[in-house]
């Protein structure tokens, strides 16, 4: 369908043929996704647990929640500790990216309106642009139509000078260049590269470069917007759609991994 | 380390790395395989990486990855071997260096805590070691330690019946009365392996001090069990380890006490205490446990009390104890009573920095040598080389090691496993550090006061 906008019909470019492929997307995901965790099923021995319980050895309940806080930051604190600077570049990169993908009020709508309940979140919308930041912060500037919904910097005030897609995005790109100097340096040294670290990389790379160009309309013409916008959301599908697959998936499997690791260590107390 | 084409027998191999990869998989080897994001955090907990970023966990675990891809995945089958992800099996220069990396392991767990998908690279890098056993590639030395206590032959071996010997003579003088041997339904059965015999039997001998002190229900194995058993497990000697491990669990259940007492903290403890059980499936009647837990237990019952020390003492969690046994309270109570001035190494309990010995290398180089030597086994230039080799990651993690040492200006480094403390000795004295490294029960033994009830 072609929606008339000035002389320009929405609808001739990748925008619409993206959003179309969303929900195929996503159905995809959950289609790989089920084959691997069913993999991890089909392959389940039950463990054999010689000490059902042990005299030597108790722990309270308090030093269990405790220790499953430490389970989930003992990466960082080690990494902070022997490898300060691509521990700091890593925790950075995924923060920011946490919060740009999940965050920013564009986004966010788009998550809202696929997943009503998402809106509970709109309160913590960050803007696109740090200008919205310095008027608030100079002007104190308030949305000049009224809205149903919070404004963009209603919780975060002058702070989105700072916390707003376009640094955040310099800041990632800046983050994962730093993550390609580190690639090609394993490239160099004969280290472990898998192809699945390119694809995933790269992609995601690709797709904050895209998604910038949209938001800041480089180049400024509704034609190109469509198109990189559309160009932006086809590559993000392209990640969601084989997450399972590469190394993407470490976000849901890092939880799974470290609650397993204080399982046996903390809460059974190495009487596995 | 080199390995003369003539010398490998490609076709073991490739049956060696088929029986064990399509042998073992189970839904944790899954995860560890396909959950890595190569984000190399693992590097930072490595006792190796210091000596070649070659040998950081992830690396090294790759080589047991590319083969599983090529078994387990589509992807490994199709796309992955045209862009070299998977392999079905390895040339010869990839054997040689997956021997080398498998043997750059100790096996410590380390990688695992650190790690923020929680994988345990050394469970995939034990596959190879596992694999280079079967193929005849592993150390001759060592194979022919494990077989000689595969078989139980050690038995027949002069060097160890009188070593043995010895140490039940030492005990008797020390105690000034009958050892208490193989006597069943004893509280405590004080184990021991030749090994520990050989590198430190006045610590064996302190502890029968002290069972007899407390006045314990003991006894103390008439015949050791093996040199270190169940040794195939560290060298990939799996069919090895289950025959020795069925001779230990039966002379346990013969004796049938409520406590298995080790004093060694290195492999022996997770094996003898979990893998031994897993393996065989058996519910045990008694409970294995470290020197340490059974004294903080009686010290917190009272029975004894300790005469403080007056120095800044420090505690090595051995790995294999700590990180992949789970005991780490027990040792701190006691060193906690053994000085007010008890400090903790910076890097500890989970994230103790490992002092890189043990494990898959059983020993020190010179450990090794003195033992095959006194067995009479021959040590080839290979096998030269590779004890030479494994010096190397002592050296380098060392200077971490004895760097946090010294940050906390200790005076006693104390521990519980026998390699622990040959490892640290080694590396205290290659960077002329001043401290010294003991078995805790060296020092508790003097000072411990029995309670007047």
């Amino acid at each position: 369908m072609q929606l008339p906008f000035g002389d320009y019909l929405v609808g001739n470019s990748l925008y619409p043929l993206a959003l179309d492929l969303f929900t195929p997307t996503i159905f995809f995901f959950f289609f790989s996704a089920s084959y691997r965790v069913f993999r991890y099923f089909a392959v389940y021995k039950k463990p054999f647990i010689p000490y059902a319980t042990s005299v030597t050895r108790e722990t309270s309940s308090t030093e269990k929640v405790k220790k499953l806080v430490d389970t989930f930051a003992n990466s960082s604190k080690v990494g902070m500790k022997r490898k300060p600077v691509t521990t700091a570049v890593g925790l950075l990169m995924h923060l920011s990216l946490i919060v740009i993908i999940f965050l920013l009020a564009q986004h966010m709508i788009f998550w809202a309106y696929y997943i009503s309940p998402y809106k509970i979140l709109f309160p913590l919308a960050i803007p696109e642009s740090s200008v919205d930041g310095e008027l608030a912060f100079t002007l104190a500037t308030s949305p000049y139509t009224p809205t149903s919904y919070p404004f963009v910097h209603d919780i975060w005030g002058p702070l989105t000078i700072i916390l707003n897609g376009q640094y955040i995005t310099y800041i990632l790109v800046i983050l994962l260049g730093i993550y390609l100097g580190h690639k090609f340096h394993a490239l160099a040294e004969g280290l472990t590269l898998r192809s699945g670290d390119w694809w995933f990389f790269l992609l995601l790379y690709i797709d904050i470069i895209l998604g910038f160009l949209a938001t800041s309309h480089i180049p400024d013409s509704v034609a190109y917007y469509d198109n990189l916008l559309g160009a932006h959301i086809l590559v993000a599908e392209i990640l969601i759609a084989t997450l399972p697959f590469t190394r993407g998936f470490h976000m849901f499997e890092f939880y799974l991994g470290k609650i397993r690791e204080w399982y046996f260590m903390t809460y059974r107390r190495g009487e596995k | 380390m080199a390995i003369a084409e003539a010398k490998v027998d490609m076709e073991a191999l490739n049956k060696a790395i088929d029986e064990v990869f399509y042998s073992q998989l189970d839904s944790t080897l899954l995860y560890y395989f396909q959950a890595c994001v190569n984000c190399k955090a693992c590097e930072a907990a490595c006792p190796f990486t210091p000596t070649s970023l070659h040998y950081s966990p992830v690396n090294k675990a790759e080589v047991a990855r590319q083969l599983y891809r090529y078994r387990f995945t589509v992807w490994g089958r199709t796309v992955g071997r045209v862009i070299g992800g998977s392999k079905k099996y390895l040339s010869l220069e990839e054997a040689e260096t997956m021997v080398d990396y498998a043997w750059h392991c100790v096996n410590c767990g380390s990688c695992a805590f650190v790690c923020p998908m929680a994988i345990d690279s050394g469970a995939m890098i034990d596959l190879l070691k596992q694999v280079a056993f079967k193929a005849g590639m592993g150390p001759k030395v060592y194979r022919d330690i494990a077989e000689l206590e595969a078989s139980g032959k050690y038995l027949e071996i002069d060097f160890f019946k009188n070593s043995w010997n010895s140490l039940i003579s030492k005990i008797k003088d020390a105690i000034g009365k009958e050892v208490p041997l193989d006597k069943k339904g004893s509280e405590v059965l004080f184990y021991a392996s030749i090994y520990e015999a050989l590198a430190y039997p006045d610590v064996l001998v302190k502890v029968a001090k002290i069972l007899d002190m407390l006045n314990k229900d003991w006894t103390f194995m008439s015949k050791p069990l093996g040199i270190r058993p169940p040794i195939g497990l560290v060298i990939g000697d799996k069919d090895g380890a289950v025959k020795v491990m069925q001779r230990v669990y039966s002379y346990f259940t013969d004796i049938s006490p409520k406590y298995v007492m080790l004093t060694a903290g290195g492999f022996e403890y997770p094996a003898l205490r979990y893998t031994m059980h897993e393996t065989l499936k058996v519910e045990p009647k008694y409970e294995v446990v470290h020197v340490t837990e059974l004294l903080a237990k009686w010290y917190e019952n009272k029975e004894f009390e300790i005469e403080p020390l007056d120095e800044i003492i420090t505690w090595h969690d051995p790995c294999q104890l700590g990180k992949r046994g789970g005991v780490f309270e027990a040792p701190r109570i006691l060193m906690k009573a053994l000085s007010k001035k008890f400090k903790e190494l910076p890097s500890h309990g989970v994230n103790s920095f490992c002092c890189s010995g043990g494990g898959g290398g059983c020993g020190l180089p010179s450990m090794v040598n003195n033992m095959a030597k006194a067995l009479g086994i021959a040590i080839s230039d290979d096998d030269k080389k590779f004890l030479d080799k494994t010096s190397e990651p002592l050296i380098k993690a060392g200077k971490i090691k004895v760097g946090e040492i010294n940050k906390i200006k200790a005076k006693e480094v104390l521990t519980g496993c026998p390699v622990c403390i040959e490892s640290i000795n080694f590396q205290i004295d290659y960077y002329h550090a001043n401290s010294k490294v003991n078995h805790i029960v060296d020092i508790l033994a003097d000072r411990i006061k029995v309670s007047k009830k």
